[in-house]
């Protein structure tokens, strides 16, 4: 087969193994499971070969060879232990080990250093060393987090070709020279970069150590859970340390297509919430004006009744949820389950509310492409984001792109940190990122610059949308939005020359005055210029929280049942449930909060704190406010029952990041006495009202979504694997054992976008996309 | 000055006679420094030459034909280095010129090219890039030498205002830019990846090898990398023709060179002398021999970068192979002359402290290896040592030989290794005797026979 | 300050790269000799000129030794101490200023004239021993003509210093030696003189700033 011709074929102690031209010795030997201790190197990173301890004999050299630099070449015949080979190796070490200090006992990187490590498999058993060794100010901060041990650098570099080459942000740098060589911080460039403690995960010894880890525990002591972030909507892949229930670091799991082995130091560091004193312990039932101490069957019985007791006053449109962008999917469904098939009401809905969908089954403000998709793009464009402070490791994606030489284009009201290394840079009002997407497309429809088969095959309803965008032209909207006309209109011009564009606009935008109609408007110039359902071309929202995206899949929403079902089409869901549903769409976040219900059921989000002063009073006025937390919140503070939740640490279910990937989260620790998983807690409430739900587990959830759900049909966690899995899913070749294994997609094509992905189109050509009762 | 000795009586019917001054010949003319001087005495001559008479790639031709091997250490042949240049690269190309010199014994660049004759470094400079199709070159001075930056600047100056660089130069349709470059301290830099690093504003770190700079270079577009010497020669190559060239010197080492004389001898300096000029010619003929009549001790034939020869191999002809065959190089052809009545210990001390102090930092064994090495020579030296610490220095100079990242490494270990193979039984009586074998600080007294070869 | 007219300066040496990054080492050098030393304000305007980060600007100074961010003597001396050097008795000669100076090498006079410094090879292996005074070479140096150097430096004043009136330290076989072959070259002599002068006049410009 044409693949396998194209395999080198390289034998390394005696065992052959083929792999793509280009390889490093280092890779090739990995796959064989032949280690080769390396520093220096970083898989992420160009190859360096600076520390000198990856040595390897290839036959034909006279000298050692660096693995990590050298690439297999035909033939080749390699030696991971000749007796050159292991001098080498024990040569380096020593070297490494004159000036390294000899704190090991105390040092937090001890057990799981590399230099212990490979000095106990590769170094010498003793040193010759007998003279003086260089000395330095033990630990000094290089930043609010990171703590620097200049005795225990090896030089290595891979920090601080972290700073400066992978997030090419300000940080650690090499100072001085040769054997005074040390890794520092330049005071007029403080390291306060957000992908920070990177570093301390890269350092291959204890020489960049992270303040809250510092004398704290063994490695060995650690219990590791693999799970995912449940900060922001990127869900990068973790490690979850935990000793005696409280979580003392994350570290990161690599996943190529999300994260490449980075988190965030907002990710990384989030261990204070979990293992915070002010977490809530038990059931609160406001008695007398106070809230006051109960049991749970106490607490649970009393939400149960008071539900009751509303809708047979008022009827159950009284009734409404806000759910949660934090929760797992399982509990997502669930809550809306709830409110819809047990207490009959479709007021459900959560704070970032509902996009503009169109009027059947379709995903219009759907992220298209993928993360990994970026490094494909010759262009990207941001709209209305911050994605350095709201989507951190999509920004290091970014900036990979950028190396690779991919023009971004930042578009905001305010400066980002972006835009030192952007090829150009739009400013505007705040709230005016509607507007200026409407007129970049009008650009692209008034020069025009539409191209592909897309435009051209609707050219009469492209030649219509012209005519009614005439009135509000380039220009005019550009001056209304306070940006520069001309710099859009060459942005215009440079999308529709684009190899490929990928146009991203911020989740929030969307929330704006004249976000109404954003994520239709981009979705149009995306498709009217050709950059559209191909790798590296693409549009869509990114999402605000580790699971937004994930509770409107689910169906938080007031007039979409999960999977983005119309409420019309329903049918199948109610007789899967046993019940009847309401078929009207229910009250949205702002009208339940309006006054719109008398009993408000929140599961895991905060209205209180963004409520207007006329909200707060609304919420204090209900017969009822029932308030899953962690913490008493403001909106918790005036529940009349507060049910103690549990943070992701402590639950098992999946999230759903911004570019549709599915993943698994896992219990990494047992659950703070008290409280419960938001799922336990729905089934108890549930159960209270006599519904009989009978799930043993989040995994019992997840089946019946796979069942039910069209977007998630046949999901299962172990299909999902170690790094999730992108919906839409179908069934795809079998695994070893034989089972089938999921496949996701990695972007969308237009017929998915338009009609869902079980509709199907009616064949006649469908027209442009068009927002929830635009008439079109 | 007096015919070589040693030359064969067939070399008497050379084109140029015995010691032909290739370089040199123009250097004692006042004001030689000035373009117009230059020019009086035949100057940028070869450059019109070149530009009328050769095709570019003819010219790289003809410098494969006169056998001119670089001179900047490595004695690479450079023509063949210029055809290494990719012939589809759509990027720009660049010409370095290599002009760092830092190699503790080697003068020349400095002194006998860039502050007394510029405009020979500029000519060949102009010729160079016209071969290899370049059209912006740097020369890269090293930081210390202010003297020879200036006049350089000042050479270049003259050079545009003569209408010998910028557009169109003397009417061939070849345009050219040259830009002086200052260093800033770094023997590192002189190794031309780190040149090409540092020139793009960075530190000096050595870059992977290969891709070669002739492939991927400065701003990672095709690039030549060459001595001044070695660019400084090139403009007598067209004057007088390859042939002419290479009738010089011996069958692999053509041509002349110049040859850095320094330490215990008469009359250091530099002298332009065919390659394969005997060593012993060099020190007694041209260097009037040991200073205060006294007997060698050691040589290093090439540069501190470069093992000792001792002796009794003073007949060793100055060229590549010959002093490879001896167990040594020739580099940068910066003979330093050791007496009898030096301190091996305190001499190789000295020479491994330039290396600990110049090593980038970037390769463990480069940058900790050094860092051992003076201690223990340090120690030693001072009549601490142990025995132990002999064949201690000798196997860290194994582990540092040949896994270093670049050749700064191998070269702190040449000095340590021969002087430990030639004079070991100085490094034991600084041990035994706690104190120097010879020299003032001599004290104790000699162990054992045939100490010093 | 780094005024206008210094940055004017550094956007020309800019404009003589294909890329500014390129144009790093010599704006550090104007950058010091404008203000006598690696300030963290030169820092930030080689930063700006050349479009890198302050921190990268940092690292590529620490790098290098003649950059220097302590302000150091109106005469740096430095002797060389490389082998060719050492062979012809430097270390007398560093030991000799040491005293004389009442400085250690590295160090400077409490004055804040004098620095004295041990330099790597100059590349004047034939002059041995070698020392520079502020850029400007002596060579073939005694511990007798080091100190005449220094009596003339601290007779004639800082402004004074090293102008082409100064001639004494050569035995006259300084540039002599250089060509060997030929006679010395007066040439380069007036150039150095010169050279030196106006050097000279921008350190101590920049110190009465
Ligand atoms: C550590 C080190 C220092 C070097 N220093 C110099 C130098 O100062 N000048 C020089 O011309 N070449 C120096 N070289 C050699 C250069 O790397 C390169 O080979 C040379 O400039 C090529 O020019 P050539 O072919 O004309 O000799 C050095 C090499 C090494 C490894
Ligand atoms: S601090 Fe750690 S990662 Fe950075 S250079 Fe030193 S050893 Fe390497
Ligand atoms: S891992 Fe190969 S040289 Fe560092």
């Amino acid at each position: 087969m044409g693949e396998q011709q194209e395999l080198v074929t390289i034998t390394i102690d005696g065992r052959e193994v083929s792999v793509p031209p280009g390889t490093l010795l280092w890779e090739a030997a990995r796959q064989l499971d032949i280690e080769i201790p390396i520093y220096c190197y970083h898989p992420k990173m160009d190859p360096l070969g600076a520390c000198r301890m990856c040595f390897v004999e290839v036959k034909g050299m006279p000298k050692p060879m660096t693995a990590c630099t050298t690439t297999v070449t035909p033939n080749m015949v390699v030696s991971t232990d000749s007796p050159m080979v292991k001098k080498s190796r024990r040569g380096t070490l020593e070297f490494l080990l004159i000036n390294h200090p000899l704190d090991c006992p105390i040092c937090d990187k001890g057990g799981e250093c590399d230099l212990q490590d490979f000095t106990l498999r590769h170094g010498p058993g003793g040193t010759r060393f007998d003279l003086y060794k260089r000395h330095y100010v033990k630990p000094i901060a290089v930043s609010d987090r990171v703590l620097l041990d200049r005795e225990r650098c090896i030089a290595c570099q891979r920090c601080v070709r972290f700073c400066q080459d992978v997030a090419m942000e300000n940080g650690l740098v090499m100072m001085e020279r040769g054997f005074k060589t040390e890794v520092g911080v330049e005071e007029d460039a403080p390291f306060d970069s957000i992908f920070s403690g990177n570093v301390v995960e890269m350092c291959p010894v204890g020489a960049l150590t992270a303040k809250s880890y510092r004398f704290v525990t063994r490695p060995w002591e650690l219990k590791r859970t693999a799970s995912v972030c449940g900060q922001c909507s990127v869900g990068c892949n973790v490690l979850v340390d935990v000793r005696v229930n409280k979580v003392l670091r994350q570290y990161s799991r690599t996943n190529d297509s999300i994260d490449e082995g980075f988190l965030c130091d907002r990710g990384r560091w989030n261990t204070e919430l979990v293992n915070s004193p002010q977490r809530l312990r038990t059931p609160l039932i406001r008695r007398n004006g106070a809230l006051e101490p109960a049991t749970w069957e106490e607490a649970l019985q009393l939400v149960a009744q008071r539900l009751r007791a509303v809708a047979s006053t008022h009827g159950a449109s009284a009734i409404g949820g806000i759910g949660s962008t934090h929760t797992t999917n399982e509990e997502a469904y669930l809550f809306q389950k709830l409110l819809r098939a047990g207490l009959g009401t479709n007021n459900v809905d959560h704070f970032h509310g509902r996009f503009p969908a169109m009027e059947r089954n379709g995903l219009p403000w759907v992220w298209t492409d993928s993360i990994a998709g970026l490094e494909k793009a010759s262009h990207i464009v941001l709209l209305g984001t911050d994605t350095y402070n709201r989507q951190p490791i999509v920004d290091l994606r970014i900036r990979r792109a950028i190396r690779k030489g991919t023009r971004v284009y930042v578009v905001t009201p305010e400066p980002s940190r972006l835009d030192r290394l952007a090829a150009g840079t739009i400013r505007y009002n705040e709230g005016q990122t509607g507007a200026v997407s409407r007129a970049l497309l009008s650009a692209v429809l008034s020069e025009p610059l539409t191209r592909g088969d897309f435009a051209t095959k609707r050219a009469a309803s492209v030649a219509a949308l012209r005519d009614s965008l005439a009135h509000t032209n380039t220009e005019a909207l550009a001056a209304f939005a306070g940006a520069d006309a001309t710099a859009l209109r060459a942005l215009a011009r440079e999308i529709a020359q684009a190899d490929g564009a990928v146009l991203l606009y911020d989740e929030m935008a969307t929330r704006e005055s004249t976000g109404e109609t954003l994520a239709q408007d981009v979705l149009q110039l995306a498709l009217l210029t050709d950059n559209f359902g191909r790798p590296g071309a693409g549009t869509g929202p990114l999402m605000e929280d580790n699971n937004s995206l994930g509770a409107r899949d689910m169906g938080l929403l007031p007039d979409q049942l999960p999977g983005y079902r119309m409420l019309a089409d329903g049918a199948a869901l109610a007789q899967a449930w046993g019940m009847t549903l309401p078929d009207t769409a229910g009250m949205d976040y702002d009208a339940m909060l309006a006054g719109g219900v008398r009993a408000l059921y929140v599961m895991g989000a905060d209205p209180a704190r963004h409520a207007t002063p006329e909200q707060l009073a609304q919420l204090e006025a209900l017969d009822l406010l029932v308030v899953q937390e962690l913490f008493l919140t403001e909106t918790a503070k005036r529940a009349t029952v507060v049910l103690p939740a549990v943070a992701y640490m402590e639950k098992d279910g999946t999230f759903t990041n911004t570019e549709r990937a599915v993943q698994v989260v896992r219990r990494a620790m047992q659950e703070l006495p008290g409280a419960r998983a938001d799922w336990q807690i729905l089934i108890g409430v549930a159960n209270a009202l006599g519904l009989g739900w009978r799930y043993g587990s989040p995994l019992e959830v997840l089946a019946e979504i796979g069942r039910l759900v069209p977007l998630y049909a046949g999901i299962s966690r172990r299909g999902l694997g170690a790094e999730g899995v992108r919906w839409p899913f179908s069934a795809g070749e079998s695994d070893a054992t034989g089972k089938p294994t999921l496949v996701g997609s990695p972007h969308l094509t237009w017929t998915m976008v338009e009609h869902g992905v079980t509709g199907n189109g009616d064949g006649a050509e469908p027209a442009l996309p068009r927002a929830h009762g635009e008439q079109g | 000055m007096s015919e070589t000795p040693g030359t064969t009586p067939a070399n008497n019917s050379l084109p140029l006679g015995p010691t032909p001054r290739f370089l040199t010949r123009n250097f004692g003319v006042p004001g030689i420094d000035r373009i117009e001087v230059y020019r009086q005495h035949g100057g940028y001559e070869s450059l019109a030459k070149a530009l009328t008479q050769f095709e570019p790639d003819a010219l790289v031709e003809e410098v494969k034909k006169s056998g001119l091997r670089g001179r900047g250490g490595a004695g690479f042949a450079t023509g063949m280095k210029w055809g290494f240049l990719p012939k589809d690269n759509p990027k720009p190309r660049y010409l370095c010129v290599n002009a760092d010199e830092s190699e503790p014994g080697t003068f020349k660049d400095r002194v006998m090219i860039m502050e007394v004759c510029p405009h020979l470094l500029v000519e060949g400079t102009i010729i160079s890039s016209f071969a290899t199709k370049v059209h912006h070159a740097f020369i890269y001075v090293r930081g210390e030498l202010p003297l020879a930056e200036r006049q350089m600047a000042r050479a270049v100056r003259e050079a545009y205002d003569a209408g010998l660089l910028g557009k169109n130069i003397l009417g061939s349709g070849f345009d050219l830019d040259i830009t002086v470059h200052r260093g800033a301290g770094a023997y590192i830099c002189g190794e031309e990846s780190a040149l090409l690093e540092s020139l793009e504003g960075k530190r000096g770190y050595p870059r992977l090898k290969p891709p070669f700079p002739a492939v991927v270079g400065l701003y990672s577009s095709p690039t030549v990398i060459n001595n001044v010497e070695t660019i400084a020669t090139v403009p007598a190559v067209v004057e007088h023709g390859a042939d002419v060239y290479a009738a010089y010197g011996t069958e692999k080492s053509k041509g002349t060179r110049l040859y850095c004389l320094s330490g215990h001898v008469e009359r250091p300096g530099n002298y332009e002398l065919p390659l394969g000029v005997p060593l012993r010619t060099l020190i007694e003929d041209y260097g009037g021999g040991v200073r205060g009549g006294r007997q060698v001790k050691a040589v290093v034939p090439g540069g501190s970068s470069t093992p000792f020869l001792k002796p009794s191999q003073l007949d060793t002809p100055l060229d590549y192979e010959s002093v490879a065959a001896a167990g040594s190089m020739l580099g940068s052809a910066g003979v330093i002359v050791l007496d009898d009545q030096t301190c091996i210990v305190g001499a190789v001390l000295r020479m491994t402290e330039f290396y600990r102090d110049e090593s980038c930092g970037k390769c463990t064994p480069c940058r900790e290896g050094t860092f051992w090495l003076v201690q223990l020579l340090e120690r030693l030296e001072a009549g601490h040592g142990k025995e132990s610490d002999i064949p201690l220095l000798a196997d860290i100079c194994d582990n540092i030989f040949g896994r270093s990242f670049c050749p700064l490494g191998d070269a702190a270990t040449m000095s340590i290794v021969s002087s430990i193979k030639l004079f070991y039984n100085e490094y034991l009586h600084h041990v035994t005797a706690h104190g120097c074998l010879v020299g003032p600080r001599a004290r104790g007294v000699a162990v054992g026979a045939g100490a010093n070869v | 300050m780094i005024g206008e007219e210094v940055q004017v300066r550094l956007r020309e040496i800019v404009s003589r790269y294909p890329s500014a990054r390129s144009a790093m080492l010599p704006c550090l050098h104007l950058v010091q000799e404008e203000q006598g030393y690696i300030t963290p304000e030169g820092i930030i305007a080689v930063a700006e000129a050349i479009g890198a980060k302050p921190d990268e600007v940092e690292s590529v100074v620490t790098f290098y030794s003649m950059y220097t961010e302590e302000p150091k003597g109106r005469c740096v001396i430095k002797v060389c101490t490389s082998i060719a050097c050492y062979l012809r008795g430097c270390d007398d000669v560093l030991a000799h200023l040491e005293q004389r100076l009442g400085i250690r090498k590295g160090e400077t006079s409490s004055d804040g004239r004098f620095t004295l410094e041990a330099a790597e090879c100059l590349a004047a292996c034939g002059m041995a021993p070698a020392m520079q005074v502020n850029g400007r070479f002596f060579e073939n140096v005694t511990t007798e003509s080091a100190d005449t150097l220094v009596d003339y430096l601290v007779s004639a004043g800082d402004t004074a210093a090293l102008t082409s009136a100064w001639q004494p330290v050569s035995d006259g076989r300084g540039m002599a030696t250089v060509s060997r072959l030929d006679a010395a070259n007066p040439a380069v002599e007036a150039v150095e003189a010169a050279d030196t002068a106006d050097t000279t006049a921008q350190q101590n410009g920049a110190h009465e700033r």
